[in-house]
């Protein structure tokens, strides 16, 4: 007997310890939260003793003299890549402290509207997802950074990034450090294998309408033996087509713009004709295609970098990138202020920085993240160089691409719509079905999640 | 013996810290759902009161009524398979002679602790039409030819989340109806057998009747656990034409997506309503069989 009961004693215990050690955890975390809001409400008695450098910060933007700033900053976000930022900021500003709280996912917006709703243990900066954004430009939670002087912050900017940080009213609200350009990525090997060339300007001028592209596709299919496919996915061309087209709301009613039913055909034609190879954007296959050459050219923003499999260094000036048959963007990570901050004049110094040219060249050479600043592009047209695409000049394409792109507000509903549109349409795609019938069932899905809007 | 119960003033403290916590924390959000329902509320702004609106909006909304139907549907495909394997495994189980059948309930509960969401992803990935792991078996083993593109089509897709949750509990269940099977005196089956009663007869006449307390026990939870079904499908999309979308699903969507609070509470309670309608049926039919 008392050989057999060691077993589930012993089981128990485990169970019980492992519970102990997670509710040890919950209450770590619980504990972390109240002496953050602790540090938090320290930062105000930090913002008291800074009357002094409300003052001082303003003067330190006219002498140029930034390590005069102190204080405290707390940002949101939900990527990575702002701690970076945030090193970088401190390293300027011995003087303040920056303190980034990463929450990464798609809870990120509910979390920060409920923080926002509440009023309390708020951040000075939140960041702001494309996808979202427009949901929140025109609360009152973002502090007006044209009254702070932040027009001045974006008068060299690519259009487009500046007018996606506005509020309908015109207002600046948010501002982004960077550009989010997006192009056909190729393994040269891959493409000189199916195309005959690895170069960008030649692969551009192959694909440069989709009647071009899908005659293109229909050849790299069959001299594959039906194994590799020109690009990922049909339904990339919603991506492309997103900003290319009118706006999904126009005074308060649905407005499908008639450049809808023609990409459809061509996506339909895209199908039918295996140039595609049906991946999923940012799935597990459509990376596998990337990295190895199953997929010719796979449609991405210039962010999207970190999908590449650089494991020792293997794909350094392995890509090229050639530009798609319209332009077009993805993405894109806005900063605004919390409008009832104590610490705002601090929390525009930080925006000043990252809109500053100095942050986006130091950002472009380490990730090479495209600058927002159309002067960045400029200066350094001729001598940047990134890592996977060896020789090519990428700057160029990319910069004809964004000062393309036309200035937008975001509303709300523009994403969301979007999305059903690329549901509905989507499968319309994959199971072939008539134009008129997916128009149909999207507007039924419009109507019912937002029955204010007009949808005839 | 006293009847009379002293009601001492003390108790009342004894008592309290419980409905003080189910009055913040259970009442109040169940109220305040219910004040949000009547208003107009996205988040950014004040709530606006207008009144009965979102309800009938609620009464209208096909939408709706699919998530219930699709609901619906799913939680019979799961339910039927999942308590007919729980039963016979529960069965053989529980069986004298059968060598390491400890081992076996151990395995088979193994899926019930593997959070729903882990579930969900698992299985998207495994069913990937072009990557997934089931195709290439499939297509190595010469059963298909193509590819099967399971998740474009409504009935793979409900059938695959029916799957998930089907595996999630049937080892829950397993444990229950051996727990059940446990409980029915050893000397009925003597006696049965002493009659020269076969397995077959005493699990019909013996076993089933007298685990009935234990089915009613697994059906019931599992009505009301599996019209709040949410997560393993959340995971797996909506699926073609909203087919796999539950209830919940569309909970979240209306207000944690659209950022439509008002209307989303207004669907939190629709959904309650229909639970309750079909927590009283089930119990309905189950005490009119008593």
């Amino acid at each position: 007997m008392k050989r057999k009961s060691w077993l589930p004693v012993s089981l128990a215990l485990i169970l019980i310890l492992t519970l102990l050690s997670a509710c040890g955890g919950n209450n770590n975390g619980n504990n972390a939260s109240p002496s953050s809001s602790a540090s938090d409400s320290a930062s105000p008695s930090a913002s008291a003793s800074e009357p002094a450098s409300p003052s001082s910060s303003a003067s330190a933007s006219e002498s140029a003299a930034p390590s005069a700033l102190s204080g405290k900053l707390v940002i949101w976000t939900f990527f990575d890549q702002v701690k970076d930022m945030a090193a970088k900021f401190m390293e300027k500003n011995p003087g303040v402290q920056v303190e980034v709280k990463m929450f990464p996912g798609d809870q990120y917006q509910t979390k920060l509207l409920t923080a926002l709703q509440s009023g309390k243990d708020l951040p000075d900066i939140f960041d702001l997802e494309r996808g979202y954004i427009g949901k929140f430009i025109d609360s009152k939670f973002l502090a007006d950074l044209s009254a702070m002087g932040g027009e001045d912050l974006v008068k060299d900017y690519v259009p487009y990034v500046q007018g996606l940080g506005r509020s309908s009213d015109g207002k600046l609200k948010a501002i982004s450090d960077h550009s989010s350009p997006g192009g056909f990525w190729y393994l040269k090997e891959t493409a000189k294998k199916y195309l005959g060339t690895d170069d960008a300007t030649e692969i551009g001028a192959m694909v440069s309408d989709w009647d071009k592209l899908i005659e293109t596709g229909k050849k790299v299919y069959d001299q594959s033996g039906g194994k590799v496919h020109l690009i990922e996915n049909a339904g990339d061309l919603f991506d492309i087509m997103a900003y290319n087209t009118e706006p999904w709301v126009k005074d308060g009613a649905l407005n499908i713009d008639p450049k809808w039913k023609d990409t459809y055909a061509v996506q339909q034609k895209i199908r039918e004709n295996n140039v595609d190879a049906k991946l999923e954007f940012m799935s597990a296959g459509w990376g596998t295609a990337l990295n190895s050459g199953t997929v010719v050219l796979t449609s991405m923003p210039a962010w999207a970098g970190f999908m590449i499999d650089n494991k020792d260094d293997k794909a350094v000036g392995k890509f090229g990138v050639a530009s798609t048959p319209l332009g077009f963007y993805t993405g894109g990570t806005y900063r605004g202020i919390y409008d009832k901050s104590p610490n705002k004049e601090l929390a525009y110094e930080f925006i000043k920085y990252i809109a500053s040219s100095e942050w986006q060249t130091y950002n472009l050479g380490k990730t090479g993240n495209m600058p927002g600043l159309a002067t960045v592009y400029q200066d350094n047209m001729d001598s940047f160089k990134s890592s996977f695409f060896g020789d090519q000049n990428i700057l160029k394409p990319y910069y004809d691409t964004v000062t393309k792109l036309p200035a937008l507000s975001a509303d709300k509903y523009g994403e969301e719509i979007l999305s059903l549109w690329r549901k509905t349409a989507g499968q319309g795609v994959a199971n072939k079905t008539d134009y008129d019938k997916v128009v149909a069932s999207f507007k039924k899905e419009v109507k019912n999640a937002f029955p204010e809007l007009k949808v005839d | 013996m006293n009847t009379k119960i002293n009601k001492s003033f003390y108790g009342y403290i004894f008592i309290a810290p419980f409905f003080i916590g189910f009055l913040l924390i259970g009442l109040a959000p169940i109220l305040y759902t219910f004040y949000l329902s009547l208003t107009k509320w996205d988040g950014f702004s004040d709530p606006v009161y207008v009144g009965a609106a979102n309800y009938t909006r609620l009464i209208h909304d096909s939408f709706f009524f699919q998530t219930i139907g699709s609901t619906l549907i799913i939680w019979i495909m799961s339910i039927v398979p999942q308590i007919l394997l729980a039963l016979g495994l529960a069965l053989i189980l529980n069986e004298r002679f059968i060598r390491g059948k400890h081992f076996f309930r151990a395995v088979f509960y193994f899926p019930h602790i593997v959070t729903p969401v882990t579930l969900g992803v698992l299985f998207s990935l495994m069913f990937d039409w072009q990557t997934g792991s089931i195709n290439k078996v499939l297509m190595n083993i010469g059963l298909v030819n193509d590819p099967v593109n399971w998740f474009n089509n409504p009935w793979w897709s409900r059938i695959i989340v029916a799957g998930v949750i089907c595996w999630q509990y049937f080892g829950f269940n397993l444990i229950i109806f051996i727990a059940g099977l446990q409980g029915i005196s050893k000397e009925v089956y003597e006696a049965a057998e002493v009659d020269g009663a076969t397995k077959p007869i005493i699990i019909r006449r013996i076993i089933l009747p007298l685990l009935r307390p234990v089915m009613l026990f697994t059906f019931i939870t599992s009505v009301i656990g599996g019209l709040q079904l949410f997560d393993a499908p959340l995971m797996l999309g909506d699926g073609p034409g909203n087919s796999t979308r539950t209830m919940i699903m569309y909970l979240y969507e209306t207000a944690f997506k659209n950022f439509d609070y008002s209307y989303g509470s207004a669907v939190a309670y629709g959904i309650f309503v229909v639970v309750m309608f079909f927590t009283a049926i089930t119990t309905l039919a189950t005490r009119t069989k008593e």
